[in-house]
């Protein structure tokens, strides 16, 4: 984790050069230079690796095709299947809950302007813009983003990926294609998903505490959405996706010797992944900010 | 490798020189289902007299042919073994599964 | 097959090693070393902890590149192939790896297969004919629907082997075969060696710090020690071999204790190697 790793790191001793003249506050200074520098290039190369790999198993899913290489669908497809549909139970119950609290903390605010009625308009925009994107993408850091750093990882330090080298099978075509293509296409419609339970949720408020019908909520709700809410939010998505996928893999192809390295691997993949998830979700949201005509 | 096919009475001959590998059993594994199935031939002789050597893949095509030949009612006859392909099918304890002839006589009227 | 007399293919080198250097970051571990593997010979290296024989072994199947020099595998300096060349000579290797290395979440005849299925265009039916007949060659006929963590070690080598053998490969490399084994196996795993020695005119490359092993199966031996070679002959050249080096591995068995100092002593004085990361 280079991006949070800035302790530890001494500097070179070329650099300390004048120690014997420097005062004890000057030489601090030259140091804590020294780190920072070191850690921005650690982090960049750290995202130089990301890109890379995010880039060939781009390149593996949609070129690579047509080049006469076979995409293995079937290998998708069961990935598709452990990152989506089997993630739908705790995701449906966790958005669900957010849409609940959504609803009671906007109404908190809204109830002193005798406004609850917009409560069904906040939830909706807050799920689908942000909440619904993001918590879909903790929810998969979890349970699939760890699950890659540690399948990889453990696939490296018992020579698997090795053998698979001396087969003559790429990793990043064999292991990394086929989850990246899952995330892509799964991490979208959980997102849609999430944000339907998430307005569901609120609707339970709605309909409880402020006066709603449960039909009435949700004209209500769509009424309040544009498409470019949606499309925002999918968009995110799309990117969460590939983030989770490439930080994941990384952090399981980077694994030491041993078995211990595994367990650092896969923390280290769900850390990272959620600091670079918020940091896109923050980028992407301002993007959108100054760039979407109201 | 080449493969090519000839009738001699009742019998189907297939014809096989070269090395037989992973990348063209396909075309001998072909060559016999066809001869078997839609020939219909009671019986078929794969001369491999020309064959200086087989991978697995190649073994395995055989053994469908002969699976195949067994259920149709014909019959699958190897030709002519070298040493080399006697020593592969004697390795996978195939050679007592399979007929094998010395001469074209032999095999057409046993 | 080339026109060649039998005699000629025999001598004829199909790994060609020159002057090969090998470094982890400040360390060399193999310091130029040149040898070449003949044509169907089983070729033994022979060397304790820390000699550089499994780095060796990576290097001539790809998996570490060299530092300087040169490996020549079919006539091609694998230091230097495109990562397609490179692909076309590995389908032409099989490589056994000290755990086996077998995917876990494949059976394992699908392990077998792998390789089939990615690489040629067969039927279904024909590959599950060649799974079954390669797991029948290194005893495991019937095994085919288990998963690797149901095997015991042994078993689990096996597979490897015939995952190895599956398209039908010019040179086979083994990574300590016996290691982790109890000896009735570790023995049954020499027997299949030299099974597969005898039946198929194949190069086959051990790596293996246990002598008998070595002995038994072993057409020529290479005795690799701290990333040089100290000794590479038949069996009954080394030994011969009067080199001090040599006399203090063959006597080993004779003479445990000494040796047994002479790792300590290593272990305790070896370089402190920092992890890469």
């Amino acid at each position: 984790m280079p991006v949070l790793g800035l302790g530890g790191i001494s500097a070179p001793s070329l650099l300390c050069i004048r120690r014997d003249t420097c005062g004890l506050v000057a030489e601090e200074a030259v140091e804590v230079t020294v780190r920072v520098g070191r850690a921005t290039l650690d982090s960049l190369a750290y995202l130089g690796g990301l890109a890379r790999l995010g880039g060939r198993a781009a390149y593996f899913t949609f070129v690579a095709p047509w080049q006469g290489r076979r995409l293995r669908l079937d290998r998708a497809a069961h990935q598709a299947m452990v990152v989506g549909l089997q993630a739908l139970p705790i995701l449906s119950l966790i958005t669900f809950f957010i849409g609940v609290i959504l609803a009671l903390q906007s109404a908190y605010e809204l109830r002193k302007f005798g406004a609850l009625h917009y409560v069904s308009g906040a939830v909706a925009i807050s799920m689908t813009r942000e909440l619904g994107p993001l918590m879909t993408a903790i929810v998969v850091i979890g349970r699939s983003g760890s699950a890659f750093a540690a399948e990889i990882g453990t696939m490296k330090v018992t020579e698997e990926l090795d053998a698979l080298e001396t087969m003559a099978l790429n990793p990043v075509q064999f292991l990394v294609t086929p989850k990246f293509l899952a995330m892509v296409v799964m991490l979208p419609c959980l997102t849609t998903w999430a944000d339907l339970m998430g307005i569901l949720g609120g609707a339970l408020f709605g309909v409880a505490k402020a006066g709603f019908t449960f039909t009435s909520y949700l004209r209500s709700s769509l009424d309040a959405l544009y498409l470019r809410d949606i499309s925002t939010g999918l968009i995110k998505s799309l990117m969460f996706g590939m983030t989770i996928t490439a930080v994941g893999c990384h952090e399981g192809f980077s694994t030491g010797a041993g078995a211990e390295e595994v367990g650092r691997s896969t923390t280290a993949a769900v850390v990272m992944s959620i600091f670079l998830v918020i940091a896109v979700d923050l980028i992407f949201t301002a993007l959108f900010y100054f760039t979407g005509a109201h | 490798m080449q493969i090519s096919t000839r009738q001699s009475g009742k019998a189907t001959i297939v014809d096989v020189s070269g090395d037989i590998d992973l990348y063209n059993s396909p075309e001998v594994r072909k060559v016999l289902l066809a001869a078997l199935r839609e020939e219909r031939a009671p019986r078929v002789i794969v001369n491999l007299r020309e064959v200086r050597y087989i991978d697995s893949s190649g073994v395995a095509s055989l053994v469908e042919g002969l699976k195949v030949s067994r259920e149709l009612g014909s019959r699958l006859v190897l030709l002519g073994l070298s040493q080399a392909v006697r020593d592969v099918l004697e390795l996978s304890r195939l050679n007592k599964v399979f007929e094998v002839c010395d001469t074209e006589e032999q095999a057409l009227r046993s | 097959m080339p026109s060649m007399t039998d005699e000629a293919q025999q001598n004829e080198a199909i790994v060609s090693v020159r002057d090969l250097r090998l470094r982890f970051g400040e360390r060399e571990i193999l310091h130029g070393i040149s040898f070449d593997v003949r044509r169907y010979e089983t070729l033994v290296i022979l060397g304790g902890s820390g000699s550089g024989k499994s780095t060796l072994l990576r290097a001539l199947v790809s998996l570490e590149k060299p530092s300087a020099g040169e490996i020549w595998v079919k006539g091609k300096n694998i230091a230097q192939v495109s990562g397609a060349e490179m692909d076309e000579i590995r389908k032409k290797l099989g490589m056994s790896f000290q755990g086996g290395a077998l995917f876990g979440s494949l059976t394992v005849g699908e392990n077998v297969a792998l390789p089939l299925r990615e690489h040629t265009k067969l039927e279904d039916l024909t590959i599950q004919i060649i799974v079954r007949l390669k797991l029948e060659q290194v005893g495991l006929a019937g095994f085919e629907d288990y998963m690797p963590s149901q095997l015991s070690g042994g078993m689990k080598k096996r597979a490897a082997v015939a995952r190895a053998m599956a398209m039908d490969p010019e040179m086979l490399f083994f990574d300590e075969p016996s290691a982790g084994l109890d000896p009735i196996i570790a023995a049954g795993i020499d027997n299949l060696i030299l099974k597969l020695k005898k039946a198929f005119r194949i190069s086959i490359v051990v790596v293996t710090h246990e002598l008998a092993s070595a002995f038994l199966i072993a057409d020529r031996v290479l005795l690799l020690d701290k990333g040089d070679i100290v000794a590479l002959g038949t069996r009954e050249e080394l030994r011969e071999n009067t080199h001090p080096r040599v006399r203090q591995f063959l006597n080993r068995i004779a003479e445990p204790e000494v040796f047994e100092e002479l790792d300590y002593l290593q272990m305790l004085t070896e370089k402190h190697r920092p992890r890469r990361r």
